[in-house]
This record gives C-alpha cells, structure tokens and sequence, in this order.
C-alpha cells in the first residue's frame, strides 16, 4: 500500500513537471515566433526605406534640371538621405534613432515636394510626376509597413510582460522591441471616430 | 443463364458506368489547393471577394460579402463607426451618394446598407435578413456575380467545362441504350408489357442522366487562378503571423484601410467577421428603425398558449366547454358508484369512491372557474379591441392546415412581431395567413388586434418600407448572370426596350372592382408567390378575402392561355381584339397580350358586370404604365 501511493506521488508529479515542461517548450516557442514576426515586419520596413533610398537620387537629379539654384533644399535632402542610411547602416542605431532620421528625411522630401509647386515646368514633367507617384506609394507602403511592426511590437510586449510567460520569457532572453514611433508621421494624421 | 440478371447486369453497366465516369470527372475536376506563396503584405490587385472565391477553393463563402462591405467601408465609401467598447455596437454610415465605378456585388452590399439606412445610419447587426427566400436570392445573385467577375479575370472557370459534359451526355445516352435493352429483353419474355417501354427507359433514362450532368457543380482553378491564388495565400500567411489582426473590429478599416477586407476575405479577422453577417437575422432579437432611430427589440413567439391566436368563436366553444365538464363532474360526480354499485350513494359505505368523488369534486369546480375565468377574458378581449400602428419587424408562417395528401399544407396563421414604439419587448401577433401578402418586414402598419388572444383582426400597411427600396434595378441582369453561370441561358434576346409591365393593379382600380361588384374592395396586392401568370388579388376590405383575380400573360403563354380559355365561351363583341366569357370567369386579349378574370368568394355568381370590367381593362392595355390602383371603396 505504501510503495502504491508512492507511485502515485511520483506519477502526479512526474504529470505536473511533463505538463510544465509542455507548457514551457509551447511558450517559448511562442515568444521565439512572434520575435520572428517582429523581425520579418522590421524587414519588411527596411525593404520600403531602401526603395526610398533608391527614388531620392533620381527625384534630385530631375528637380536640379528645373531648379537648378534651388541648392538649399536639394542639399538638405541629400543630406537627409545620407544620415537616414547610415543610421540604417550603421548597425549601432535603434528603431528610435532610425525613425528620427527617416522622418527627417520624409520632412525634406516634403519641402522639395512643396518647392515643385512654384516651378510649374517641373510640375509638369512626367519624370518628376511618376517619381512622386511612385514616393507616393512607397510612403503608404511604409506606413502600412509600420503598422504591421508595431502591431507585431505589441503583441511580443504583451507576451513577455504578462504572467506567467514572463517567466519564460526572463529566462530566454526577451526584450520588447522598440516601437516605431513617428514624430510627424509618414501619413497625415488618422481620423478615428469612435 | 438466368434472363433476369441479364436484364440487372445491363442497368447496372448502363447506370452504374455512368456514375462512374460522372465520379471520375468530378475527382479529375477538383479545384486545387495552391501553396502559399512567400509570406507578406503585398496587396494585388484583384477585389476581396474575388480573393476569397480563391483562397476558399473557388468556392464563394459569405466571407465575400463581407469582405466586400469592409473593402467599401476601407476604399471610404461607408464609414464604420464604434460608439463603445463591443464591436457589436458599429454603426454602418453612408458617405458617397450614388458611387460610380462599383463592380456589381458591391454596388449589391451598398445598396442593401442604402436599403436599410435610416439617416444614413444603420447598426452593423442589423444589415442581416428577415425572410429566409430574399436571403437566399441575394446571396445567389451575389454569387453569381462574384464568379462572372472571377472569369473575366480569368481566374476561375465552370468546373465541368464543354467536353466533360459534351462526353457526360454522350455517356448517357449509351446508359439509356443499354437500360433500354434491358427493357426489351424483359418486353420480351412478357407478353403483356407495352412494346414501348425500352424506348420510354431509354428515354427517361437519357434524360435523366443528361440532365445531372449539364446541372452546375461549381467552379474550379485556372493556371492564371492558381499563380494569383498563391500571393493571396502568401497575404494569409503574414496576417496569421500577426495575431493581433485577428482581434480587429470591423472599425478598425478606418486605420488598416483594404488589409480588414482582404483578410476578412482570406479568413483570418475573428472578431470582424463574427460581427458581420449579411446573411439570415435572429428572429428573437431584431432591430427596429421605428420613430426614427434604431432599437433592439426583444421578440416572443408564444407556441403553447392555449388561447394564441383563436378566434371569438373557438374562444368561447372552449370557455363553454370547460364550464360543461366542469359542471358534469360536480353535480354527477357521484353517479359512476351508483352505476357499478347499484346502491343509492346516500347509503352505500364509504370506500374508494369517496376519494374519486371528492377528486372529481374539485376537479369540476376547477374547470369551472377556469372556464368562467376564459368565458369573461373573451369578453372582455372582444369588448376591447385595439388598433396599434408600429413597424413590422418579423413575418413568418406559424400554423398550416393539410390539404390532403396531394397538396401541400396551406398556411393558417403567421407570426407578426410588431414594434410600436413603447418597449424594447414584445409578443408576436398571431395573423390569418391571408393578411400575410399585405406586409413585409420594415413596413408601417396599422393593425386592429385583441390583446388576450393576440389576434389580428385587419392590417393596413401605412408607408411601403425597406423591402420595396430593396428591389434591386440589377436584379434582372443578375438573373441572366446566374443563367449563364450555371450554363442554363437561352439565346441573348436582342436589346430592345421593354414595354411596362402589366399586371391586375394597373388594369383596374379598386373602386371599378367595387362598383362592379357591389362589395368595398381594397388596393390589389401582387400574389407574393411566383406564379406563370402575373396575379393580382383584389380583396375585401373586412376580412381581406379575394372576390376578384386579375391575370395577366404575354407571349406564348398569353396563347395558349387565350386558345385553352376561348374554346368553350361565350363571345363578347366589340372589346380588344377579341373577349370572352364563361361562367365566373371572363377574358379579353389585346395586342398579344391576354386578360382573365375569375371571380372568388363572395364575387362568385357577379357575372353581369364582367363585361364592363374587360372593357376597362381592355382600355388601359394599351397604356399601361400607369397604375390604375387606388384606395379600398364600394
């Protein structure tokens, strides 16, 4: 009868640790995938930004062959492109420091953008329209891209700071990720009516 | 070898090859189930309901409608709004009168949200349906309309195209020949059988078979569908990955613009589909619009009240009938002793029966009070008759008599859930199924009802509402969609205007129907079943009986209607193009169009002013766009 409810003990408490060796390896795993989901949303930002990247030079090149004494505001946007991709490059920058340097970027494209207007032949170019059209669509990818980060931020965060994942998460390692937070926004500001 | 299973072999070879090949055709035609492409938030270019034919596999489910109202809701041209905490709480709000550039199921969903909008406004829960046959046609048509737009694309295409069923029929013709052996093999060792029957099995067999396989089995892939399929399966997988895109409301588009639709179409919002639903409404908890504003209205369908629905008549048989078992049971309660005894109760001893006497005692002064009780109720119900007005909020059929047993059973009462306006309860009303054909769901009505029995005694409809603003302009053009969908269409008519439609209502008025037959006579009411011929009911003002009904056919079916009917009357000269009359019934024909009366009910035996009622409407054929129905009169 003895040795019997020994058994038992062990049995019951060998099922709670395969339980909690279950539940554990689930959590984890859980983390590492939304972790994951982070990092493919983060990509997904970079290859927009990149492609952004990719426009700017051209986008000057044709404005330069409209308004040429304009020199200022191309500087600044060359300039803005040039610290957005080192801080994209530099590997030592967080989210926080690439999307100041992104949104200073997409403030001096704004001024250039804003420059067309007084130049009517640049207006009316077809070059400079399909690189605006194409920036244009490049910007709403950006934002929907940032959505989906913070979205997947959001859910990491959640897992890592609730209980009892926590717990898993203290011991793998897990950091919440930074959001990407736009001081003026890619986009104009969303009208929510609740 | 035994000739009967010669005869068995032969339909088994015949019809059980057939079902075979008809088996083998449908696993060789199976829509495929691409792999998903590399994950990511690319969005293509196609629609979200196209995007959930394919990912569904080229099957539209009800994700498409609803896909197709967030995507109107994401291209800003609803507007989703959610007061509160419970997405079940988002309001549905116009925004672009009359968009052009929708593709024709979307104009579909905006039309149903314009149809049921009061203000522009119209909670979210109550875009569902309240009659189970308009449901089924929309979404029918919805369908239809989905996969004719997948096939310009050419992502889809039907599932046994030409030569599967070029080759289905040809089958079935060799299925009907060997079953038609069979039959004349049997014919042959029975004398007595008719010596056409092989070619009545070969033909019923033929058919049959022929006819299965031209009937419509869904849609399937096309390599073009499958590459398209694979990107949007790609989309699925990266929204998977984001598990809080699955929580969104459906207000949420006003943030995630199109990614809400196609991601309700891909099967992957949770919240925001089990808050949309355009398909059949809840009929305990419907949402009124009366007064102005929207209200949830709780709503009870009595099933076991004993008085629910009866008329004065069968109240107060009832009452009586209680009281006389009542009063037999107290004052004879003693007599089955005397009778099985024989011994004058007064002295035989005390026994069984006393319990019995004392049980039956008490069970007659029960049932005389109770009947008392129901006795002074109807009294009471018939001294207190109430008219209410309120919105329908729900028709539906509750009791139907047999008819015996070659004819369906013929509704007797209906349910009517009417909200006036006082509470956010109520009782359905218990309706003779006659005044059903007067209401639909969304309209205002004025109703004559006894409270305790809650029979409707009268019904007028005050204002038409929004099942009339829902007779869609496309719906034509949807039906022939659906036709050459399944593959059932004609030849294209050539494209001619058509001339109006006529029916009873604008041929003759209820005051020429009243004049003529000496009894007051409401505004006709289409018959709201389909019906060969267009039927118009004119009815009695009182108890809406039909004295009078209108029918109109044009075409071929207004010939032969005209040759069956003109055979045996009685020629009335100078109406039309020519006019008849015989017995109840009378009939003119008028530029290919043919007219016919038939008297009912109380109108039976009113024969002499048939002939003036074909005039009128033989004068109103030739231009009948306007509606000749006005208000009830003598």
């Amino acid at each position: 009868m003895d040795n019997f409810g020994l058994l038992v003990t062990l049995g019951a408490v060998a099922l709670v640790l395969i339980l909690l060796i279950g539940w554990a390896i689930s959590t984890y795993n859980r983390l590492v995938r939304q972790r994951n989901q982070v990092k493919a949303s983060w990509a997904q930002i970079d290859v927009q930004l990149k492609r952004r990247y990719d426009l700017i030079p051209n986008l000057v090149e044709t404005v330069k062959g409209y308004a040429a004494h304009e020199r200022g505001t191309l500087d600044a946007v060359v300039a803005a492109r040039g610290a957005a991709m080192a801080a994209a490059g530099g590997g030592a920058s967080g989210v926080a420091d690439r999307a100041e340097a992104e949104h200073l970027l997409t403030q001096a494209l704004g001024r250039l953008f804003a420059l067309a207007e007084a130049y009517p032949d640049l207006k009316a170019s077809h070059n400079f329209a399909a690189l605006q059209s194409e920036l244009a669509n490049t910007e709403d990818k950006i934002a929907y891209a940032r959505q989906f980060y913070n979205s997947a931020v959001q859910t990491l965060t959640n897992s890592i700071q609730s209980f009892p994942s926590s717990l898993i998460a203290g011991m793998g390692g897990f950091r919440p990720p930074d959001y990407y937070e736009v001081a003026g926004g890619e986009r104009g500001p969303v009208q929510v009516r609740f | 070898m035994d000739p009967r299973l010669i005869d068995t072999g032969l339909i088994v070879l015949g019809i059980g090859g057939w079902l075979l090949a008809y088996g083998v055709a449908l696993l060789l035609t199976r829509p495929a189930s691409p792999r998903p492409g590399p994950a990511g938030p690319d969005l293509g270019s196609e629609p979200p309901a196209v995007v959930s034919l394919l990912a569904n596999r080229w099957e539209v489910t009800e994700d498409a409608a609803e896909a197709s109202l967030l995507d109107l809701a994401g291209r800003r041209y609803l507007e989703l709004r959610q007061p509160g905490d419970d997405p079940r709480q988002t309001t549905v709000h116009l925004r672009t009168p009359g968009p052009a550039g929708l593709r024709a199921y979307e104009r579909r969903v905006l039309d149903r949200v314009g149809a049921l909008a009061v203000g522009g406004v119209v909670p979210v829960t109550a875009l569902t349906f309240r009659d189970e046959r308009q449901a089924k046609q929309w979404a029918k048509r919805l369908r239809a309309e989905v996969v004719a737009e997948a096939r310009t694309l050419g992502l889809s295409r039907r599932r046994f195209g030409p030569a599967v069923v070029s080759s289905l029929i040809a089958l079935a013709f060799v299925a009907g020949a060997l079953v038609a052996a069979a039959a004349g093999h049997y014919a042959l060792r029975s004398p007595d059988e008719d010596a056409g029957l092989p070619f009545i099995a070969f033909l019923f067999t033929s058919l049959a078979l022929a006819g299965a396989a031209g009937r419509y089995t869904g849609e399937r892939d096309t390599p073009a569908g499958r590459d398209v399929a694979a990107r949007w399966l790609g989309l699925r997988e990266w929204l998977r990955g984001h598990e809080e895109f699955a929580a969104l409301p459906p207000a949420s588009t006003t943030v995630w613009d199109r990614y809400l639709a196609y991601g309700a179409a891909l099967g992957v919002t949770r919240v925001a589909s089990e808050v949309l639903d355009l398909g059949m409404g809840n009929r305990r908890l419907v949402w009124s619009s009366y007064g102005g504003g929207w209200r949830r209205v709780r709503v009870r369908y009595p099933r076991f009240w004993s008085r629910y629905g009866l008329t004065a008549q069968h109240l107060i048989t009832r009452s009586l009938l209680y009281l006389g078992t009542g009063l037999l049971l107290v004052l004879y309660r003693d007599r089955p002793r005397q009778w099985l005894t024989g011994l004058d109760p007064e002295l035989a001893p005390p026994g069984p029966f006393d319990v019995a006497e004392r049980v039956g005692g008490v069970l007659g002064v029960l049932l005389l009070g109770y009947g008392g009780y129901r006795l002074i109720r109807t009294l009471i119900d018939l001294a207190t008759e109430r008219t209410i007005t309120g919105e329908v909020l729900w028709v539906e059929e509750w009791r139907s008599a047999s008819r015996g047993q070659d004819s369906p059973p013929e509704p007797v009462l209906h349910y009517l859930a009417v909200d006036d306006g006082t509470a956010d309860r109520t009782t359905a009303w218990a309706m003779p199924s006659p005044l059903r054909w007067g209401c639909h769901d969304g309209d205002t009505v004025t109703v004559r009802v006894r409270r305790w029995s809650r029979r409707v005694l009268n019904l007028q409809v005050v204002t038409a509402g929004r099942r009339n603003r829902m007779e869609s302009t496309m719906d034509d053009a949807a039906d022939q969609m659906i036709a050459v969908t399944m593959g059932t269409a004609g030849p294209r008519l050539p494209d001619v205007k058509r001339p109006p439609r006529v029916t009873g209502a604008t041929l003759l008025t209820a005051e020429e129907v009243g004049q003529a037959l000496g009894i007051p006579v409401r505004t006709p009411e289409a018959s709201p079943v389909p019906m060969p011929l267009g039927t118009t009911y004119f009815t009695t003002v009182d108890k809406n009986r039909a004295v009078l009904v209108v029918q109109v056919a044009q075409g071929a079916t207004g010939d032969f209607t005209w040759r069956m009917n003109s055979r045996r009357g009685t020629a009335v000269p100078g109406i039309a193009d020519g006019a008849y009359t015989r017995g109840d019934r009378a009939m003119v024909r008028s530029a290919g169009t043919t007219v016919l009366l038939t008297l009912l009910g109380k109108g039976k035996g009113r024969r002499q002013h048939l002939p003036w009622l074909l005039t009128q409407a033989a004068g109103r054929l030739a231009a009948p766009a306007t509606p000749a129905a006005g208000g009830a009169a003598v």
